[in-house]
């Protein structure tokens, strides 16, 4: 009987314990845009969305972004109809993009104090129900209690399924496209 | 004589379809977005409705709710006040959740439709029209549940 008692209030210690220090590490962002920008000859497209979520924590260093697709926004209907479409994106099927990685060098960052660090993340991006390993870079910048994070990447579209074996788009949307993500942290 | 006429029947006719193919193809490629408050509403439901609706299952939520080609449905969605805020482009976010619900609706303003805000603050039951982007989950790499996002909204 006293076993149990004190086990419980063990438990509860520890799921306290655990809880508290996870929501004081955890950075949330919900002030985020990202776009990309595709150039070819024939055009220049670009799309931003200001729709995801995402998180950084701040003691493992995991860097989460939760992306609805359909919250890109074009300046034309028509390329947002090719985008959306099931032989581009199909975001009816998937409609979340995620991006789940690890600052690599969580040394070189204080998250306690002013500045701008460059960081490197390691992880998996899965865009279409597809997910490949990433390798990126980016910084991290520290003012208060706001921390912002910028980075710039390329995005290879066949590597997610993304193809098109004919049809217009496929002049138009470069191979590779060019991915500029911006958060701001609370 | 009777050849020249035909010659020039279709040369009419071939460039007449040159210019309306053309016009449609221009139309089409400059065609604007859709007005989303000038359409009409294809569901009305309140925050606790459609927040249920996608936990209880979200890839049947997803085929009713978001249209392939992005242009999804257009809700009236009812709730609570229970935050407003800015998005990365200065843009108003209003979230409306039940405080008993685990998530809620996050629905994003435009310069046009913010004025619609005006006078509305947290505690206040307001119907709010826009276009769904994503619905309501519990994303576990985040850690928390995610709202149903609408764009374009305004206050109605």
């Amino acid at each position: 009987m006293k076993k149990s008692i004190l086990l419980s209030i063990a438990a509860a210690l520890f799921i306290s314990v655990a809880g508290f220090g996870q929501s004081g590490s955890k950075l949330v962002s919900t002030k985020t845009q990202i776009t990309f920008f595709s150039s070819t000859p024939a055009e220049d497209i670009q799309a931003q969305n200001t729709a995801a979520v995402s998180t950084i924590d701040k003691s493992s260093g995991e860097v989460v972004f939760s992306v609805p697709m359909q919250g890109f926004e074009f300046e034309k209907s028509l390329m947002q109809k090719h985008f959306n479409s099931d032989n581009f994106l199909d975001t009816q099927t998937f409609p979340d993009a995620k991006l789940k990685a690890k600052i690599t060098n969580p040394e070189s960052i204080d998250f306690g104090k002013d500045g701008s660090y460059p960081a490197t993340v390691k992880g998996e991006l899965t865009i279409k129900g597809k997910t490949n390993p990433i390798n990126e870079s980016g910084t991290v910048t520290v003012k208060g209690n706001t921390v912002k994070v910028d980075s710039k990447f390329d995005v290879t579209l066949s590597d997610y399924g993304i193809t098109f074996a004919k049809g217009k788009p496929s002049t138009n949307i470069a191979k590779t496209v060019e991915v500029t993500v911006q958060a701001e942290y609370k | 004589m009777k050849r020249k006429k035909v010659f020039r029947i279709i040369a009419i006719l071939g460039v007449a379809g040159l210019l309306t193919g053309g016009g449609v193809g221009l139309y089409m490629f400059n065609m604007p977005q859709r007005d989303v408050q000038s359409a009409d509403t294809d569901y009305s439901v309140t925050t606790t409705q459609i927040v249920q609706e996608y936990l209880e299952n979200k890839d049947a939520a997803n085929q009713k709710y978001l249209a392939s080609d992005g242009d999804s449905k257009i809700l009236e969605v009812t709730g609570v006040v229970s935050d407003i805020s800015e998005d990365f482009n200065g843009q108003k976010v209003v979230l409306l959740k039940n405080t008993e619900d685990p998530a809620g609706v996050s629905a994003t303003f435009t310069e046009e439709t913010e004025s619609s805000l005006n006078g509305i603050g947290p505690g206040q039951t307001i119907t709010i029209k826009g276009v769904i982007r994503s619905g309501a989950s519990y994303d576990e790499d985040l850690g928390f549940y995610l709202h149903v996002v609408l764009e374009k909204s305004a206050v109605i």
